[in-house]
């Protein structure tokens, strides 16, 4: 299987990440035919899911399809990169049904677009309208701090780490004036 | 003279059937071992209902609903007489026999399914299908076995059902009163066959769209309606009362038994109430109907 | 606004500065009443919801307080916040509240209403429930037992039948205020869509 997916597909970036689980790299415009591939000759059958992963740095995302055999003994990771920038990939939803709501959640949190998806609505979030949240561009504090506000603490909120250094210290001195006396008493009662 | 009978019938119906009512859910708590509520719990929470002030309003064809089932109740019970010689207390029980209360005992239900209809809250309206179907079920083995027992006494007047009993009816005739008393459970919402109101499938059914005093006055309703039913039931079966020491122990038998039976059984879906009403009680009533026109009196 | 730990201060202390009130009796009778009738929506956002079972059943029986379920909001006096609130659910909550008929109280549960919890820094969930809706009382923790959840019922009830708590009043009277915070994290649209258009979303069922 490696040597025929190698030949065909041009890639040599294939990998057996455990017993039951393989993944291979490969360019953006042969995956849908490896998946065919797979689909057809080696019964991956199901699409368990899509992921996405943010490479900034790199300006991609990687965008990973996780088929499973029908005796749910293997597992395939295909692997590919698309730009940041508009990003979209062809819609999976006409082999895999399910492919719609993994795309919807995608298109989400990503904003990657699936042309071919009819129903590319949101899934949780609710009339949203700033950057998608996953993506690694978007400020989740500063977010937050435009937008909601915070209880500002009680009157006599104190700095917990200073306060701690500060009982920290007492508490030696104290233990150090206990000793200091004792050692006197016991001097006392030496001379004594 | 008749207006005061009327009242006291009414004050003794609203505070014993809250009363009952308060009994009815301490008793259930207890047979879920919980401590419950007061006995005055259901009288509380009406009270307060009546203190709520609503929000909007959907029209009064929706409001006519809860008032059509107070009036039902109430007339129910002003042709019911509570003893069965005197002649206080007997209310309205001289100008109706018990084809008039069986009639008005429908009044209710059809009010309420008109007012929740209009109010077009989905889980009402379901809740409303789902009382009519099983009105329909529970009073087939009902009507047979009241006229059962009206064929052996002879009269369609309930004192003179009460009083015509030697051996009270339940022990003289008791597969009518068997399945008479399995559309009673039913009649008093009782699980197993407490379909219409329940709050996981229908969030309280019919009652679901009401709240301030049209809920107070639909639990104030069916407190009293629930004590109405008591009492027939006591005058058709258990051979009436004298007085009210014999009255209050009855009714409070039998609402003991059906709060007994509601406590330990789960809840029917809907078909299967209708199917287990048509099918296992309506039998045993066209038996014991054969068995007393065959060999009664 | 009523810090959360300055209302409970006030309940402990209540006793040492109770003045005369000056209710009529009528109000005196009803409030009596409302206190010893409570019911409670069925209804749970956050992980608090699942203290709520143990409150009502066999375990800890809030029944004999009074306090049951309810099944629709028309019926409530009560409702739960119990736990931290996205967007969405706040959507729903404003939406149920507003439904629910005069007097109304709102008990929150748990750190998340109070400033946020552990989801202090998330993009979709709101930090302080009274920005949005009038709290009348907050039960500490994160998640407050069944038996201090009954502990705020109770010091709710206290406050109850003191007459002390008009805060639907508060939410009429600063309406503005309110909403302007409800649209400033959920748009114009405040109300969810009133129709099933999830049951007919995708085809429908
Ligand atoms: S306060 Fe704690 S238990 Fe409650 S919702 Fe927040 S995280 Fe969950």
């Amino acid at each position: 299987m490696f040597a025929t997916i190698k030949n065909r597909f041009a890639t040599t970036d294939i990998e057996v990440k455990r017993e039951d689980l393989y993944k291979v790299v490969v360019q953006r415009d042969a995956i849908f035919e490896l998946i065919f591939m797979l689909r057809e000759q080696y019964d991956y059958q199901t699409l368990n899911a899509i992921t996405c992963c943010d490479w900034i740095e790199e300006e991609h995302f990687a965008i990973t399809y996780i088929l499973t055999t029908s005796d749910r003994k293997q597992s395939f990771m295909v692997q590919t990169m698309i730009g940041r920038e508009d990003a979209q990939i062809d819609s999976l939803t006409h082999t895999f049904e399910q492919a719609e709501i993994m795309e919807r959640d995608l298109h989400e949190m990503y904003g990657i677009d699936f042309p071919g998806n009819q129903n590319l609505v949101e899934l949780s979030l609710e009339n949203w309208v700033h950057t998608p949240p996953l993506r690694r561009e978007f400020d989740t504090l500063e977010f937050v701090n435009n937008n909601l506000s915070f209880r500002e603490g009680r009157d006599g909120n104190m700095d917990v780490k200073k306060e701690m250094k500060r009982l920290r210290a007492l508490k030696k001195a104290q233990k150090a004036a206990a000793k200091k006396a004792k050692e006197e008493a016991s001097e006392v009662s030496d001379g004594n | 003279m008749i207006i005061l009978d009327l009242a006291l019938m009414l004050i003794t119906a609203y505070f014993v059937g809250f009363i009952y009512y308060g009994l009815y859910r301490n008793i259930t708590a207890r047979f879920q071992r919980r401590i419950g509520p007061t006995i005055f719990q259901s009288f509380y929470d009406s009270i307060k209902f009546f203190g709520k002030k609503e929000a909007i309003s959907h029209g009064w064809m929706f409001y006519l609903g809860p008032i059509i089932m107070a009036t039902g109740a109430i007339m129910t019970l002003f042709f019911i007489p509570f003893f069965y010689q005197s002649e206080s207390f007997s209310g309205l029980s001289g100008y109706g026999n018990l084809f008039l209360v069986l009639y008005l005992m429908l009044l209710g239900p059809l009010g309420n399914a008109m007012g929740v209809g209009v109010g077009g809250n989905p889980f009402g309206v379901m809740g409303v299908t789902r009382g009519l179907t099983r009105l329909f079920a529970l009073e087939l083995p009902f009507y047979i076995a009241v006229v059962a027992i009206m064929s052996i006494s002879q009269s369609a007047d309930i004192a003179t059902i009460a009083g015509s009993q030697t051996t009270i009816n339940a022990f003289a005739h008791p597969l009518l009163f068997i399945a008479a008393l399995f559309s009673f459970v039913a009649m008093m919402g009782q699980s197993p066959f407490d379909v219409v109101g329940a709050p996981v499938e229908v969030y309280s059914g019919p009652a679901s769209e009401f709240s301030g005093k049209f809920l107070s006055l639909l639990m104030s309703q069916s407190a009293i309606f629930s004590f109405a039913k008591l009492v027939l039931m006591v005058n058709l079966f258990l051979g009436g009362a004298d007085g009210f020491f014999e009255l209050l122990w009855k009714t409070f038998v039998l609402f003991l038994f059906v709060i007994a039976f509601g406590a330990i059984y789960g809840r029917f879906k809907t078909p299967q109430s209708v199917d287990f009403l048509i099918k296992v009680p309506t039998v045993i009533a066209i038996v014991g109907l054969i068995f007393a026109t065959a060999w009664g009196n | 606004m009523d810090e959360g730990f300055l209302k409970e201060q006030q309940v402990m202390e209540s006793d040492l500065n109770s003045e005369t009130s000056h209710k009529s009796s009528v109000d005196f009778l009803m409030d009596w009443f409302r206190r010893r009738s409570i019911f409670v929506l069925a209804y749970g956002t956050g992980c608090g919801a699942i203290e709520m079972p143990p409150t009502f059943t066999s375990r800890y029986d809030a029944e004999r307080l009074g306090i049951r379920g309810a099944a629709t909001p028309r019926q409530a006096d009560v409702i739960i916040v119990s736990g931290y609130c996205s967007y969405k659910t706040l959507r729903r909550i404003i939406r149920t509240y507003e439904q629910m008929a005069n007097p109304k109280y709102i008990l929150a549960l748990g750190s998340c209403t109070v400033n946020g919890g552990m989801y202090w820094d998330s993009y979709n969930t709101i930090k302080r429930l009274e920005d949005y809706l009038p709290v009348d009382m907050y039960v500490n923790g994160c998640m407050p037992r069944p038996e201090s959840i009954l502990e705020g019922f109770m010091a709710l009830q206290k406050e109850i039948g003191d007459g002390k708590i008009s805060s639907w009043q508060k939410y009429e009277d600063n309406y503005a205020f309110y909403r302007k915070n409800q649209e400033a994290v959920l748009g114009q649209t405040v109300a969810p869509a009133y129709d099933a258009d999830w049951y007919l979303y995708d085809g429908g069922l």
